[in-house]
């Protein structure tokens, strides 16, 4: 039976199993790597175990997390959901509401723009209303506990947008008429923002991984995690139907009547509504759920 | 011909099944299903069926020194194993007396 000895885990392999949730790969990861070291690993594997990673996000087995942490990996994943569908939303209003084309006539479409409007307000009300007890909570532990890195990754929440706040009044201050200078300066603020928000959002989820707090606050800024979640994700649902009836109604702008910008616009905005609102769902199904003995 | 039907095999099964006689590791449990049920999992059917086997509490981990964490049976497992091997054994009972009857096949 002596023969070749079988191929490790490559670097595809290695990949595959970066498609985890981080909580599975904790507690599998090394077992599979083990295993494939004797067993040795091939397309159809690094095929089997891409596959398999979809279902373990989906519907992730509920001992890999104790209830806290349930909680805190929902927080994490709504607040980067929230901040990349807010940032779809305004991108979305400002190309289509704000820039001076003729508003579109059908009611259908003003009243999907009030109520984008209406539910992004309330949606960032309750996120910061709820979030705030939570971060006030990890400075302290982080002060406490003197990690200044963590320190870093919160402050990040309120410096980088601020700091893209700044910029923005600043190059409106000096270039007078900015839209007159092309469509770049849109784009470069639209990167930008993106980069801030994804920056602004992903500080806090990592230090909530990383200092895992616990007590009512996490628990607080769950529910308000989910009514936060619910609220955009009815925010992405009204842009949707409003680029949909864009796409069907107006007579003006010719880029409201390509049907495949709507399409992956609606692709977009479902695919990070429902990941956020599943996460969210989840968070408070462990908030409201009775701890383990 | 009997190995396309592989993929309609029920992996929990199979894993229950091969860890009802001694805990094994994962690398044990694939070659066990595939040497004596003659069914290849792969590492990620496997895994994705041991981490649902130890959600319902069908099987549970053992302490282990190095990474190869070995798996055991609880008794919800062997109950669920029981029950499902009987419904399988009437299954495989009634296939055969209707393929005896209706086309003389006198069993493998």
């Amino acid at each position: 039976m002596s023969g070749p000895l079988p191929a490790g885990p490559g670097p595809l392999t290695s990949l595959a199993l970066m498609l985890y949730p981080p909580a599975w790969r904790e507690r599998y990861g090394d077992e599979v790597r083990a295993l494939l070291e004797e067993a040795g690993s091939g397309p159809v594997t690094v095929a089997s175990l891409a596959v398999r990673a979809v279902p373990a996000w989906v519907n992730p087995p509920r001992h890999l997390h104790d209830r806290e942490s349930r909680m805190r990996a929902s927080v994490g994943t709504v607040l980067l959901a929230w901040a990349a569908l807010t940032g779809v939303g305004a991108v979305f209003v400002q190309l289509t509401q704000l820039q001076g084309f003729r508003a579109p006539g059908h009611p259908l479409v003003q009243w999907c723009y009030l109520i984008f409007d209406a539910a992004l307000a309330i949606s960032v009300l309750t996120a910061v209303a709820g979030g705030m007890p939570l971060w006030l909570q990890m400075i302290g532990l982080a002060r406490r506990e003197r990690r200044p890195r963590e320190l870093a990754w919160l402050w990040m929440a309120v410096l980088v947008p601020a700091g893209y706040l700044a910029l923005a009044l600043t190059a409106l201050t000096v270039v007078h008429d900015p839209e007159a200078s092309g469509s770049w300066w849109f784009a470069g603020f639209a990167v930008l923002g993106f980069a801030a928000a994804g920056l602004a959002s992903a500080g806090p989820a990592v230090a909530l991984k990383r200092l895992a707090p616990g007590g009512p606050a996490v628990a607080f800024a769950t529910a308000a995690a989910g009514v936060a979640a619910a609220a955009v994700a009815l925010a992405g649902l009204a842009s949707a139907i409003a680029a949909a009836g864009l796409c069907l109604w107006t007579t003006s702008f010719a880029g409201y009547h390509h049907a495949d910008l709507a399409g992956a616009y609606l692709l977009i905005v479902v695919a990070i509504a429902a990941t956020g609102t599943v996460s969210a769902g989840r968070g408070v199904r462990a908030t409201f759920a009775i701890p383990a003995r | 011909m009997a190995n396309r039907l592989d993929r309609w095999a029920d992996p929990p099964l199979l894993v229950l099944a091969s860890l009802a006689d001694e805990p094994k590791h994962g690398y044990a449990i694939l070659r066990d299903v595939s040497e004596t049920m003659g069914v290849r999992l792969t590492a990620g059917t496997l895994y994705a069926v041991i981490a649902r086997l130890e959600a319902v509490g069908l099987i549970e981990p053992l302490a282990s020194a190095d990474r190869r964490r070995p798996y055991q049976i609880t008794a919800a497992g062997r109950a669920t194993l029981a029950e499902q091997s009987a419904r399988m054994g009437r299954v495989a009972s009634l296939a055969q007396a209707r393929l005896g009857e209706r086309y003389g096949w006198a069993g493998a």
